[in-house]
């Protein structure tokens, strides 16, 4: 039941918009500080163009997405029409003028400072001010998910949540509560140096509080596609999900454990002590949990999907899936994806192997494999299966869609595989350009123009894939029926109290974040001596 | 369904998640804390409580270290973004006053007839630096010293303020303009060098780093030349002496005819 | 057997499976957590274990960070250690010399903004964070020239902050250190 098209499908089209630009932007940067672009005469033009990139697909587009998704999953999986459409629409508009407002100052140059802010880099305060109305305008759609799953609540006593609601309300509540750690860091540290009302600011004090919002926003936007594997690509493919409650154990996990676990990124850092950099490096362990029972619960609904086929065997079952179903593909490329990406990831998190490429270039491979690779392909498949639905029309040409899939994959696998390797090898982050020319760095020119070309594979694949979201809103008309989810294998009746809803989980959430943040900010925040000279980027 | 039943440990899905939970984080606590800590001979710790002090990262201020004694006076100024910021008139009046006795080298609008540096628009917080270098002796200079041996804070502050408030005037060292050199434009990055508009103020000001457009040929090539070899040292922490050293002859030939052939206006006014 | 009751089989068989598959998830873990504890005490790479405080401004006029005081020194128990800042755009020294087959402990900081210390082909790799000293061990086990590029956005001219490491044989550097003073490779 999808009453709210209108408002489903402008979140959709804002975020596959301004991704458009950014992939864009992205493809450009890749290019010109590789042996094949040429030198930049202005050196700051390539530091804008990653800042808007960084604030656009890191703040913006997985938002969009995740909130649109979310009030179709609202709407559909509760057969329950939207409450609160207005706000609904306040929140969208609210993240339409941020975006704006940060992108002006970030065009003009006023605020290169890159998407992670790190003081005491400081640059043009709305751009600041841009980004935090975008959080406020999400922070809109995380209430109306908790109202909408309420109302439910009380029309339906007792009765166990559909899966799709409860993971996308578990999502929610993660992206408010992370969003909080930058949130503090822009208004208590970064705004009122920028506005001019305090000239200094303490760098490692919001180094701790970004970090407490990067690592979990990587799970925010990893909800959409994680809601998609358990809930939309069993019955896409014709399967049954294998267990109903492992679903919601992985929704919780990844509530509890996203969290604490932020200051693995500054386990390189000389303000955050050694003891709390081993905590964090325990709990990231522990969020491969929920990824590893996903990799169970879905390769099992797979299988199923298989014999119900026809499939037989160990592994001939492999053989009997739709493969030529664009969902079946993005599930498979996500997966691999999934495996390499996490496989870095293992590297990243650990106490000691972190050394060897922290903030190289191995860390921008590693989050294009995971985010733009494993989980917007997904965002991708979500699009295609719900567009149907959302516009009325049929979305024809599988082959075209398979075609930018595959694209997809392989010029992330051609942009990636080579990005991790010069990380290897030392490469630093976030140059605008590299004398290839030097011995010393020599070796490392053929990988990042491999990196290059895959980058503009995945430009065409980016575009592909907005040609066939149009050309979709213009063909021919159908009734897709109902929007629905996919079912389990053994649908409860029931489901215990703590699986059924989220205060457990979210208490255990705050609970952590106090245990392994709450010392190390008060500490820094209490520190007088350590608050540093703001310096404030652009030309005088 | 209410709190209640939830939030119970006869509920045991509430008393195995906290239970694990508050297990883990006692176990990693413990290895974080002491475990580790002690497990590194390297690392000495006083007792435990020194440890677990250390280790949640409480912060301490590092321990004096005697330095060798300073071959030469360097700078000791301290710059920072809010240094001068806030010009007011009075000063600048006072500064008007104060900069007759400079005009002789430095041109009555700022402007200089002869090698001497053009001042007119210059950072404020760039002539603060240089007249308390002359003073104290971290920079020298026959004719400069004797000037700014007498100054006053106060008086180094008026005449900073006063300079950076007058318009930036083309000068008085016409030449074509020059293209722009390699070196300028994108420095010589394995040689760590930047380009020099990322302090200079074309591209992002370096606070203390004046801008250059205008300035006379001869004066730049000597400072370069002079930060090259170690004359010349009150670049706080080598800043600049980093980048000269690394400068090649001709590099420093044609970034020094490149700047002087450019108008000022290039540079964005102060505001 | 009613299909009731098998359904009821079915679902005990997937949540067996289930469990035991959750099992070897948290063995897994369990094992990489270990090993990365043993790692730890087995001298690879750690974080550092103290958190200390400076004034990034006014390094330059008093403390460890003062310019007569940058740079490698020998010190009595034969150990090394260099002393080193990180400024818009370039480190202080800029070319950073030590010996080989050394226990080398690295302190350094920065003077404005946010930079690191990456010293390719090698593990030595931190943050430079205004107001707080990083202090790393290291040590080289074979001579040459390393590069040290800045490894943090650090405003425009980031691209060009690259640095050097010289590493030479243990008795020519002791034999340079008798002179006193604090050893560099700066204009060599």
């Amino acid at each position: 039941m999808l009453v709210n098209r209108k408002l489903i499908l402008a979140h959709f089209w804002l975020a596959f918009a301004v991704f458009g630009i950014a992939l864009t932007l992205g493809a450009w940067q890749m290019f010109i500080r590789s042996p094949i672009g040429t030198w930049l005469s202005n050196p700051e033009l390539y530091y804008r163009s990653l800042t808007a990139h960084g604030t656009v697909m890191g703040y913006v587009f997985p938002t969009l997405v995740a909130m649109g998704f979310g009030y179709a999953i609202s709407e559909s999986a509760l057969e329950q029409r939207l409450v609160g459409v207005r706000w609904a629409w306040a929140g969208f508009w609210l993240i339409v003028a941020g975006s704006i407002m940060a992108v002006i100052p970030i065009a003009l140059g006023r605020a290169s400072v890159l998407y992670t802010f790190y003081p005491p880099l400081i640059g043009n305060v709305f751009y600041y001010l841009g980004v935090v109305l975008v959080v406020v305008g999400s922070w809109i759609w995380v209430a109306l998910m908790s109202i909408n799953l309420r109302v439910w609540r009380k029309a339906h006593p007792g009765a166990p949540v559909p899966l799709a609601m409860f993971a996308n309300v578990a999502g929610s509540y993660l992206w408010a509560w992370t969003a909080v750690g930058a949130a503090l860091e822009l208004l208590l540290q970064i705004i009122p140096v920028a506005a001019g009302l305090k000239t200094t600011i303490d760098a490692g004090l919001a180094r701790v509080f970004f970090s407490w919002t990067l690592h979990a926003i990587v799970y925010f936007w990893l909800m959409p596609t994680y809601i998609a594997y358990y809930t939309i690509v069993p019955r896409a493919i014709g399967g049954r999900v294998y267990s109903d409650t492992m679903a919601r154990i992985s929704f919780i996990l990844f509530l509890v454990v996203a969290m604490p676990i932020g200051m693995h990124h500054t386990f390189a850092d000389p303000q955050v002590g050694a003891g709390f950099k081993f905590i964090h490096s325990a709990f990231t362990a522990l969020v491969t949990l929920p990824t590893l029972l996903t990799v169970f619960t879905i390769c099992a609904s797979v299988e199923i999907a298989a014999r119900l086929r026809g499939g037989r065997g160990l592994f001939g079952w492999i053989r009997a899936l739709p493969w030529d179903n664009p969902m079946m593909l993005a599930l498979a490329f996500s997966f691999v994806m999934l495996g390499f990406g996490g496989a870095g990831g293992l590297i990243n998190m650990s106490y000691q192997l972190d050394a060897s490429i922290h903030n190289t270039q191995w860390i921008t491979g590693h989050f294009h494999l995971i985010f733009g690779g494993a989980i917007v392909i997904m965002y991708f498949a979500i699009a295609y299966d719900l567009w149907p639905h959302l516009t009325g029309r049929e979305l024809i040409d599988l082959r075209l869609i398979r075609t930018q899939l595959w694209l997809w994959f392989v010029g992330m696998m051609i942009t990636t595989f080579p990005w991790h390797w010069v990380g290897i090898l030392g490469m630093p982050r976030r140059m605008a350009y590299f004398d290839f020319g030097d011995p010393g760095i020599a070796p490392q020119a053929l990988s990042v123009t491999l990196s290059a070309i895959g980058g503009f594979i995945l430009l065409a694949s980016g575009i592909l894939f907005l040609v066939i979201l149009a050309r979709g809103m213009r063909a021919p008309q159908t009734d897709a029926g109902p929007y629905r989810f996919a079912l389990a294998v053994h649908q409860p009746a029931t489901v215990p109290v703590a699986l059924n809803t989220h205060a457990l989980w979210v208490g255990l959430m705050i609970a952590l974040t106090l245990t392994n943040y709450g010392y190390p900010i008060l500490t820094l925040a209490l520190n007088e001596g350590t608050s540093v000279p703001a310096v404030y980027v652009g030309a005088q | 369904m209410t709190a209640r039943d939830l939030f119970t440990f006869r509920n045991r899905h509430f008393t195995a998640a906290v239970g694990i939970t508050a297990a883990i984080l006692i176990v990693t606590a413990i290895g974080g804390f002491i475990v580790l800590p002690f497990a590194q001979p390297w690392v000495q710790f006083a007792n435990v409580w020194d440890a677990i002090c250390s280790a949640a990262g409480l912060p301490q201020r590092a321990a004096t270290v005697a330095a060798p004694e300073q071959t030469r006076r360097l700078s000791e100024v301290v710059l920072t973004s809010s240094t001068l910021a806030r010009p007011n008139q009075e000063a600048i009046g006072r500064g008007a006053t104060l900069a007759q006795r400079c005009a002789i080298c430095h041109g009555p609008t700022g402007i200089s007839r002869a090698d001497s540096p053009n001042l007119a628009g210059q950072y404020a917080a760039v002539i603060y630096k240089e007249l308390h270098d002359f003073r104290s002796g971290a920079r020298t200079n026959a004719v400069m010293s004797p000037f700014a041996v007498n100054l006053t804070d106060q008086e180094i502050a008026d005449l900073s303020m006063y300079y950076a408030y007058l318009p930036r005037l083309p000068a008085y060292h016409p030449t074509p303009q020059l293209p722009k050199p390699n070196i300028v434009i994108y420095g010589a990055p394995m040689r760590g060098i930047a380009p020099c508009g990322s302090c200079h103020g074309s591209l992002d000001n370096k606070i203390g780093s004046p801008w250059l457009e205008g300035q006379s040929e001869a004066y730049m090539k000597a400072q370069l030349q002079a930060f090259a070899s170690g004359e010349r040292r009150n670049d706080i922490s080598q800043q600049m002496r980093n980048i000269a050293r690394a400068m090649t002859p001709q590099e420093i030939d044609q970034a020094a005819a490149y700047y002087a052939s450019q108008p000022p206006d290039v540079v964005k006014a102060v505001d | 057997m009613s299909t009731e009751e098998s359904h009821h089989d079915g679902a005990e068989v997937a949540a067996r499976v289930e469990r035991r598959w959750a099992t070897i998830s948290v063995i897994i873990i369990v094992a990489m957590a270990l090993l990365a504890a043993f790692a730890g005490i087995h001298r690879a790479t750690m974080p550092q274990p103290r958190v200390e405080t400076t004034d990034p401004s006014r390094l330059h006029l008093s403390g460890e960070f003062v310019e007569s005081n940058l740079g490698s020194v020998l010190e009595t128990n034969g150990n090394v250690t260099v002393r080193a800042i990180g400024q818009q755009y370039s480190f202080t020294p800029a070319c950073i010399l030590v010996p080989a087959d050394t226990p080398i402990t690295l302190r350094a900081t920065s003077a404005d903004v946010v930079h690191g210390i990456l010293i390719q082909g090698t593990n030595v790799n931190t943050m430079l964070v205004p107001g707080y000293i990083s202090e790393q061990p290291m040590r080289f086990a074979r001579t040459g020239d390393y590069l040290m590029p800045c490894q943090e956005f650090c405003s425009f001219g980031h691209e060009g902050m690259w640095g050097k490491v010289k590493v030479i044989d243990k008795t020519e550097f002791a034999d340079r250190a008798k002179g006193g003073g604090r050893l560099s490779c700066v204009g060599q």
